[in-house]
């Protein structure tokens, strides 16, 4: 299992074990709960906790990391929270080659960079692209519907409104 | 000297001498390309016809999924879940569903478990006659694509009969399934489980034992066992490769546990093994199909809770209470409590997983959606190496990615 | 054979026609369709294509993979703004005259993802000839809309798109 002195906090939410790690140490951390039997990256992806007032959060983005026992059975949540701008995080392609492709994805999509990543580039979204869209301050986007809320907000004049 | 070939991708031509005298050569495959299942795009460079380095380049189908249900309520959000994996759309609700309930700590009732199972069966047999007909078109075989679609058609007609959409049903929603089914679906699914198993033969005597369809798929596209587990390939890519992997039997999800079936596999590695266990996959969803039909539980198919599903029709005209309940669910929606969970369900090309995280209101803070095709994809370079160009489509053919679940 | 009989049998066996008229049936009953496959629409599109349906009965079962050979766009589904300039490309390699439909929710507005991805509509790239509503459409659609394209094409004679 992963070693106490790595864990900044550990806990089961519905029935999902999961454990924080410190950013820093989030490769010795795969590591070490690879060679103890987790050797599926399920997935990796992170989430933007931008104005969530749900609890206390130690860094903007957490970066999740979901890993599978498939001998055992064994499920565990890893997450780290990272901040900054651009934010930074070691790459684990080195031990998960799947992770290769989901942290070029979550480098797109969040502008989070991976160090020592072999290719980081963008993978869904044209080379070109400005901006992180799954970031929260990245607006949906699209167009104005007709006869909606916003609709009529956008015919309104500044100076009526 | 290096060229620059867009996405960021540059192939160095070191003037690298190929096995055969020649010069490498780097070739564009796609977007749009017949054989690529869509807008997939290869990068490969060849020595004479041998692939030595393959690149895909994905993202000619992001649709912000993930984005758009951020931007939607919890109920609303079923709708696009449906159209990621747009050949399983009832496994990807049923994905969603179960990350949702298993947030709410809510469980269905047993009817609507063995409904759910039914449509995913159901879906699992569509998805891979689809699979089944368009390789077979790629490796010459185009009677396939004639009979597979006739039995998808009646597939899609009990969905229509089902939920009143052919595709995209989105007939599994947290908290149950959209309507009971009724007779009619059933005297369709009767018929469809009694004459599908003489089908699939039919299927199996056009291509078994066919010398063209041997030759071209036995011995190509290897993938050891352990580079299937290594690379985080699922479903049938890693059951091709004789790993007894079933999220099914695995971790057991909508009563799956009751059903009696094998987890079908195959020790080739290759591209023949992966077809053989995906024609045992759909003989054994054949088998789920008629049990659960015959155990078939009766009662309701939906949670009892106001809160997060409308009330019935009936109930509107007499109870201010259900008025009242059916406006907050339709101008608010619910919220769900905080947290996050990940929930996976087998679809017919692997590991669908759906990781949902909410802040307590009505709309999901992320939802994330694990694509079995994009980890699927990521062994192709391996798959392919060293094996001619026109193997490159059989091996693309039975990876089976849908690239609206690789790209999202 | 006298004159008269000769003239007798032609009346019987001669149709007149417009130069314009005789074309355009020959177009609009041969339309082939490029085999363009997107998202979720195509697998409908194939449906349309199969013994069920039967394009075939329309003259327009020659699904071609090359847009030289082609005559129709069936835009199915999402574009993405990544696929867009791609779409152009192959819409400006097809030969003149040329026809597009736009198959499903999503490519003709966006559809439910009215979202930074999506073109919302691709009608802003390409010029559209029939929309086709549904999400996916259901392979009569598809073919309701070829009929229709049909009437316009012979329509149209010798020289479509003025």
């Amino acid at each position: 299992m992963i070693p106490e002195t790595l864990t900044v906090e550990r806990g089961v939410t519905a029935g999902d074990a999961w454990v924080t790690v410190a950013p820093a140490n989030i490769h010795a951390a795969l590591s070490a709960l690879k060679d103890s039997g987790f050797r599926l990256l399920v997935f990796l992806t992170c989430v933007d906790h931008l104005a969530d007032a749900s609890r206390e959060w130690a860094g903007r983005y957490e970066v999740v990391y979901q890993l599978r026992d498939m001998e055992t059975r064994e499920q565990l949540r890893v997450r780290a929270y990272v901040d900054g701008d651009p934010p930074h995080i070691d790459s684990v392609h080195d031990l998960f080659p799947p992770a290769n492709w989901d942290e070029r994805e979550t480098y797109d999509m969040f502008g989070i960079v991976f160090d020592n990543h072999p290719d980081l580039t963008r993978i869904l979204m044209p080379d070109d692209w400005l901006g992180h869209p799954l970031r929260r301050d990245y607006p949906v986007g699209g167009e104005v519907v007709e006869f909606s809320e916003e609709h009529e907000r956008w015919q309104t004049a500044p100076d009526k409104a | 000297m290096s060229t620059e070939v867009g996405q960021g991708m540059t192939v160095t031509k070191t003037g690298e001498q190929g096995a055969f005298g020649g010069e490498l050569l780097t070739i564009n495959f796609g977007p749009h390309h017949p054989s690529t299942h869509g807008v997939l795009r290869l990068i490969v460079d060849l020595d004479g016809e041998q692939v030595r380095r393959l690149k895909p380049v994905i993202g000619y189908l992001h649709t912000g999924i993930e984005k758009q249900a951020e931007a939607l309520r919890w109920q609303q959000a079923v709708v696009v879940t449906d159209r990621h994996d747009y050949l399983s759309p009832p496994i990807n609700n049923l994905a969603y569903a179960l990350a949702v309930e298993k947030l709410l700590g809510v469980d269905v009732p047993p009817r609507a478990k063995a409904l759910r199972v039914i449509m995913s069966e159901l879906t699992r047999l569509a998805s891979h006659l689809v699979w089944l007909g368009t390789s077979g078109i790629e490796l010459g075989a185009s009677t396939m694509l004639m009979y597979c679609f006739r039995e998808r058609d009646t597939i899609l007609d009990m969905n229509e009969e089902i939920s009143g959409f052919r595709m995209h049903t989105s007939y599994i929603r947290p908290g149950g399934v959209m309507a009971d089914a009724t007779p009619r679906f059933f005297e369709m699914l009767d018929r469809f489980v009694r004459t599908m198993p003489s089908n699939i033969d039919e299927y199996e005597s056009l291509l078994t034992m066919n010398p063209i369809f041997r030759t071209r798929t036995i011995g190509i596209g290897r993938l050891s066992a352990e580079d299937a587990k290594v690379l985080g390939a699922t479903g049938p890519m890693l059951r091709g490769s004789g790993v007894e992997w079933d999220l099914r039997k695995a971790m057991p999800y909508s009563g799956y546990e009751n059903y009696d079936f094998e987890i079908a596999t195959s020790d080739l590695c290759d591209c023949y093994g992966r077809y053989l266990v995906r024609i045992k996959e759909m003989r054994e969803a054949v088998k789920i199909l008629r049990q659960a039909m015959d155990q078939l539980p009766d009662g309701p198919v939906n949670i009892d809770d106001r809160k997060v599903l409308p009330p019935p029709r009936e109930e509107l005209e007499t109870s201010m209470e259900a008025v009242i309940h059916h406006f907050k669910l339709f101008t608010e929606g619910y919220t769900v409590p905080p947290g996050d969970v990940y929930v996976a369900v087998e679809s017919g090309r692997g590991e669908n997983g759906c990781y949902v995280v909410s802040d307590g209101t009505h709309k999901p803070r992320r939802v994330k959606f694990r694509a079995a095709s994009f980890a699927n994809l990521q062994p192709l370079e391996q798959m392919a190496m060293n094996h001619m160009v026109a193997d490159m489509v059989a091996i693309i053919g039975t990876a089976d990615a849908v690239l609206g679940d690789v790209d999202r | 054979m006298g004159l008269e009989a000769l003239a007798e049998s032609l009346g019987q066996n001669v149709l007149t026609t417009t130069l314009g008229k005789l074309i355009g049936w020959g177009r609009g009953n041969s339309v082939w369709p490029l085999q363009f496959g997107l998202a979720c629409c195509a697998i409908e599109m194939i449906h349309t294509a199969t013994a069920g349906v039967d394009i075939a009965r329309f003259g327009s079962e020659a699904m071609r993979a090359s847009p030289r050979q082609a005559d129709m766009m069936i835009v199915s589904r999402r574009v993405s703004q990544k696929m867009a300039p791609i779409l152009r490309t192959i819409y400006d390699q097809m030969p003149e005259p040329k026809w597009v439909i736009s198959m499903g929710a999503c490519a003709s507005t966006g559809g439910v993802f009215n979202n930074y991805a999506l073109l919302q509509g691709v009608d802003k790239i390409v010029p559209v000839d029939v929309y086709v509503p549904g999400c996916p459409p259901r392979p009569e659609d598809l073919l309701n809309a070829l009929m229709i394209l049909q009437e316009r094409i012979k329509a149209q004679g010798i020289t479509p798109r003025q």
